[in-house]
């Protein structure tokens, strides 16, 4: 038994050294954060919202981050942010991706007019700031969860839509889909078993950025005050408290920011790790390109 | 793609042929201006009038002096007057005419949207200026730097660097600076603003810290394009004929190789535009710049929906003329990808 653990072991880690370092370093950073988002209970030594302490206490053994404006214990504030923050970007980064990898797959394999339309449509959506978009819509449809989810997904997916509809553009000449198409495969049958796996590694890699992206934004609009209110914690909103009290407890907006830096740059890190693994040269603009469209 | 120097100043020579040729590209990127223009319009329109009564609160306000029925009786006729019972293509139409002359309503406060505006506007375009050339100095000098210099480390400490900022929200930044330079070593206010009339030391001072925030990731935006085309075009063969002419490396890489890596970062000053009025929105509220991203920040807290739709639609319209005339500048700068588009 402890041989085989041993050797499975050893199998993974055999694995693991064969993929590419920023992908490793990205995976090893992202991991504990999504640990402490899904079981923040078990971490967190304090509930976010008990007051414990004295307001402003530096940091201690105590209180790792020390305590906020009105006493209550940082590092628990900090921990319980992580679900807010972590969950609404995901869900917003996995829903443009969707969204926009269907419309521009389809987009880019058909053509024609309904491509026309599609990207006219894109250039609508991509004419509005993202966080001025997502700003607006929140305002008009109320500051729920969904609702921020929503709003940030909205203004990803058009950018998700171009990056998919070059692939889409690419890979209808390819000889298997022509070779499909004369054989009477339905439009619907070619994207999702010829064009969807053969874009995955290069939409992988824009699906990373996103992220990374969808975290930024959420984490502005909660700066902003449009993200989980108070007293409910997140990164944002403790780095908008933060400023306030610059002189008197000028460590109280270190955890939240290191965090947002972190959790930002593990899917930079993974998605410039995918991109050696797959080599696919062509992202290196579109990912500078999609962070460049913050 | 293959282009050499002299190629590149006959180009320059060949200017005014060459924008008369541009003429029929512009005119057809003009008529997509316009649609997209429309198109942002009509969006922006029913997002606002998917809220009840936003549009005349925008015109009137809350009408404090009023009792609840009287202000029934005014919003009553107000809808009649502003056409509010007509179809909404027709008070799309309507609405859109007022906006085109500049009519925004009022706010909450009785004030006029555009004066509010207007007074907002001059701040924003010095921060957000300032902060695009100091990215575009600033990113030349690293790149150049990292392009240079014989140490892997520091090539490697550079584009580390660079991505960091690239993924630091703004406001992170700008608390590091402020901890910084305002808190620890008190050289700069730590936010505010100061009229230029009334002190215009003070008043840079005031500018300092916030065009820093902005500047440094545009700076490493700006360096991922300007490097790797430094790097792209070291390799070309005028490059290498240069070098085997015995050319000094300073010359070679100021007179032959920076000239045409420059050329793809133009791009992205287009590209850039947006993440600078994203940008502008998180750090005017940070530093307290009484710009129109605070106003804008400020206009949602109070639920003002009227000043937000008319800041939504000015940053739409300005980014997308922006993007325009910097295609066009392109066109006219580099020749070789006029085919493309």
């Amino acid at each position: 038994m402890s041989v085989d653990n041993s050797s499975s072991l050893k199998k993974i880690i055999r694995f693991a050294r064969l993929q590419p370092k920023p992908l490793l370093i990205g995976i090893a950073i992202l991991v504990p954060f999504l640990i402490v988002a899904m079981v923040p209970s078990l971490i967190a030594p304090h509930s976010p919202l008990a007051i414990m302490d004295v307001p402003f206490l530096p940091p201690s053994k105590t209180h790792l981050l020390g305590t906020d404006e009105i006493g209550r214990d940082l590092m628990s504030r900090v921990i319980y942010a992580a679900r807010a923050d972590i969950f609404v970007s995901l869900s917003a980064a996995l829903i443009a991706f969707i969204v926009g990898t269907i419309f521009g797959l389809f987009s880019g394999y058909v053509g024609g007019r309904i491509d026309t339309l599609i990207m006219r449509l894109v250039d609508v959506f991509l004419s509005f700031p993202t966080i001025i978009l997502a700003l607006f819509l929140i305002v008009i449809f109320g500051r729920s969860e969904w609702v921020q989810i929503c709003a940030i997904a909205l203004v990803m997916a058009p950018s998700m839509a171009r990056f998919s509809r070059g692939t889409g553009l690419v890979l209808r000449k390819r000889g298997y889909v022509e070779a499909s198409q004369i054989s009477g495969a339905s439009t619907v049958h070619i994207v999702r078993s010829h064009i969807l796996p053969n874009s995955m590694p290069t939409l992988l890699v824009a699906a990373s950025v996103l992220s990374a992206s969808a975290i930024l934004i959420a984490s502005s609009l909660s700066y902003l005050g449009l993200g989980a209110q108070p007293p409910d914690p997140s990164w944002g909103n403790m780095l908008r408290a933060s400023f306030s009290f610059v002189y008197q407890a000028p460590w109280y907006g270190v955890g939240p920011g290191i965090c947002v830096t972190s959790v930002a740059s593990a899917y930079v890190l993974i998605g410039e790790g995918l991109r050696r693994k797959f080599g696919r040269q062509r992202s290196i603009m579109s990912s500078a390109k999609s962070l460049a469209s913050l | 793609m293959v282009s050499s120097g002299s190629e590149l100043t006959s180009n320059v020579r060949s200017l005014r042929s060459g924008l008369f040729r541009v003429v029929p590209i512009v005119i057809g990127r003009l008529v997509q201006v316009v649609f997209v223009l429309v198109a942002v319009s009509i969006l922006t329109f029913v997002i606002l009038s998917a809220i009840p009564g936003s549009v005349i609160d925008a015109r009137i306000g809350p009408l404090p002096n009023f009792s609840p029925e009287e202000r029934e009786r005014i919003v009553a006729s107000l809808t009649k007057q502003l056409g509010l019972d007509q179809p909404l293509w027709k008070q799309y139409v309507l609405w859109l005419r007022q906006v085109i002359q500049g009519d925004f309503g009022y706010t909450y406060q009785g004030l006029r949207v555009t004066d509010l505006i207007a007074q907002r506007f001059g701040p924003t375009v010095e921060l957000g200026l300032v902060s695009v050339i100091g990215g575009l100095f600033g990113s030349l000098i690293v790149s150049l730097i990292a392009f240079r210099t014989r140490f892997r480390v520091m090539r490697g400490g550079i584009q580390g660097v660079m991505t960091l900022l690239l993924v630091m929200p703004a406001f992170w930044l700008g608390l590091i600076l402020v901890l910084v330079i305002a808190v620890k070593f008190d050289f700069l206010p730590s936010g505010g603003f100061e009229a230029f009339g009334d002190g215009p030391g003070d008043h840079f001072k005031f500018l300092v810290l916030p065009a820093m925030t902005l500047a440094l990731p545009l700076t490493a935006l700006f360096f991922r394009y300007l490097y790797s085309g430094l790097r792209d075009t070291e390799n070309l063969p005028f490059v290498v004929a240069s070098r085997a002419r015995g050319l000094s490396e300073r010359s070679v890489v100021y007179r032959h190789i920076l000239p045409n890596a420059i050329l793809p970062t133009i791009t992205v000053i287009g590209l850039v535009v947006g993440s600078l009025i994203s940008g502008l929105v998180v750090v005017e509220t940070v530093f307290s710049w009484p710009g129109l991203g605070s106003l804008l920040v400020k206009s949602v807290e109070v639920q003002d929906y009227g000043t937000v739709s008319a800041i939504v639609l000015i940053t739409a319209t300005l980014y997308v003329i922006t993007a325009f005339f910097v295609d066009v500048i392109y066109e006219i700068v580099d020749p070789r990808t006029r085919r493309r588009i």
